[in-house]
């Protein structure tokens, strides 16, 4: 006897679908785009692994087979171009792409500018070993 | 409108808290809002976990899958909240590995393996690849900033209650429940005054129709339920007590499935399926067996099933990887100036 319905898998693969598109719209780096696309991809695969359970036959598991398979070659596709966009920009900002946007759209300008990284820490160096540090010889009297 | 609030607050509630932290954790300059976003977020899982529970009873299967579905979920909003990708990387491999949990509580032991050594091993690996090749030093816009993050959570928002909102619709079992509460009870039934208090008294009902309501109920809903033999071993006079209780037992697997598959559309019984992937799901069954939920040797299933209805596909399949990766090598592939 099983509690766990349909139902439930379902509603959970909503949510990983909703949360893939939420960070695709929201998200300005390539790369993290991209794993929010896959992360849609694994809950239309869990969808279709739950009605091949309760429909009690394998169409489902095949499919989400081939599933795989696409993201596969979507993931090795869509690294070589963020690849090749990177060398171009400099940059994974999919922002700076933006002049690819319908013409009739304002651009997005980022208004508050970033804050300054931070000064690199200067540590102090120590000296070489085997080698006497240069300081000055102190007149001192040994009597 | 009310109504429709009413009515669905246990979808719009948890998806309106979820959305409310996932809109506070994005990436922004000012982080002042992220620990109020994590209080909320947390909420709204907590939420929805409180209201898919639906009994009390606690089972090793429920257990498992409400701790596989609660650490997607949250490895799915940390993906989302990460400033750094290399641990967005990582929380999308947790993501990865709790689907593959529920994939194996579905009894799908293969695809949990593939997925793991596909997503797990090969993808995230290269994509912290190419994290470490493009890595950046210091703060970039693209991490730290989010494009229209209150539009695009109001588009996720409208997207997830409009969904959860079918399901609740389409998926209701709390009819089956009731159901399942009242056969439980005739199976276990030792006198005839139980059967009585759950069937009610024979004697009370109108003459011509003899049939408590509960069997029109059960014969309306999806389970292939035999009205007349029940009838029959009701109206006899020294009640047949046990012979109604081992009828019952034997009909609530039934229902049983039957709960665990409502709303689950079913082909039409013309259309012809191939049995390869296991018994279709239109097909008559003889008298006296039962539907398994899945085929017991599923691994061997699953590839019997992959070479012979779906053998064009995974030649196409095949093909399309041999493509993809000549593809992907001739876009990376440096090219010298004057080389090409």
């Amino acid at each position: 006897m099983s509690l766990v319905t349909l139902h439930n898998y379902l509603a959970v693969a909503a949510i990983l679908f909703a949360l893939g598109a939420v960070g695709f719209l929201a998200r300005r780096n390539l790369i993290i785009m991209f794993l929010s696309a896959e992360m849609m991809l694994q809950g239309v695969a869990l969808n279709l692994v739950a009605f091949a359970r309760y429909r009690g036959n394998l169409q489902g598991q095949a499919f989400t087979l081939f599933i795989l398979t696409v993201a596969a070659c979507e993931a090795a596709i869509a690294l070589a171009l963020i690849l090749m966009l990177f060398r171009r920009r400099k940059s994974l900002d999919v922002s700076l792409w933006q002049d690819l946007r319908e013409p009739d759209l304002e651009p997005i300008v980022d208004e508050e500018p970033l804050p300054a990284p931070p000064e690199p820490e200067v540590l102090p160096h120590l000296t070489p070993a085997g080698r006497e540090p240069d300081h000055p010889r102190e007149e001192t009297s040994h009597v | 409108m009310f109504d429709f609030l009413w009515e669905y607050w246990a979808a719009l509630f948890p998806a309106a808290l979820g959305f409310a932290g996932i809109y506070l954790l994005l990436p922004r300059l000012d982080r002042q809002y992220r620990l109020l976003g994590a209080a909320l977020g947390g909420a709204g899982l907590l939420a929805a976990g409180w209201f898919l529970v639906e009994n009390d009873a606690v089972l090793p299967e429920t257990i498992l899958f409400y701790a596989f579905s609660a650490l997607a979920i949250l490895g799915g909003g940390l993906m989302l909240a990460q400033h750094n990708p290399v641990h967005a990387a990582l929380s999308f491999a947790l993501v990865v590995l709790s689907t593959c949990g529920l994939f194996l509580l579905l009894a799908a032991p293969f695809l949990m393996a593939a997925t793991i050594i596909v997503y797990a091993g090969a993808i995230v690996v290269t994509f912290l690849f190419v994290i470490m090749l493009a890595q950046q030093a210091g703060l970039t816009s693209a991490d730290q900033r989010s494009r229209e993050p209150f539009l695009a959570c109001l588009a996720g928002f409208v997207l997830l209650t409009a969904l959860l909102c079918v399901l609740q619709k389409n998926y209701d079992t709390h009819k089956f429940d009731a159901l399942l509460a009242k056969i439980q009870e005739l199976a276990q039934a030792k006198t005839e005054k139980d059967v009585k208090r759950v069937l009610g008294d024979p004697a009370d009902r109108p003459p011509g129709n003899m049939s408590p309501p509960l069997f029109a109920e059960l014969e309306k809903s999806f389970v292939d339920f035999d009205r007349g033999k029940a009838d029959l071993l009701l109206i006899q006079t020294p009640m047949p007590v046990a012979k109604l209780a081992t009828f019952f037992q034997d009909f609530e697997e039934q229902v049983q499935r039957a709960r665990n598959q409502v709303g689950a559309l079913q082909p039409a019984a013309d259309l012809p399926l191939s049995s390869f992937s296991g018994l279709p799901p239109n097909k008559e069954l003889a008298k006296g067996k039962v539907r398994h939920e899945m085929p017991a040797r599923n691994v061997a299933g699953l590839g019997r099933a992959l070479f012979t209805d779906y053998l064009l596909a995974v030649e196409l399949a095949g093909t399309l990887l041999l493509v993809a990766s000549i593809g992907a090598i001739a876009i990376a592939a440096r090219h010298r100036e004057g080389l090409r």
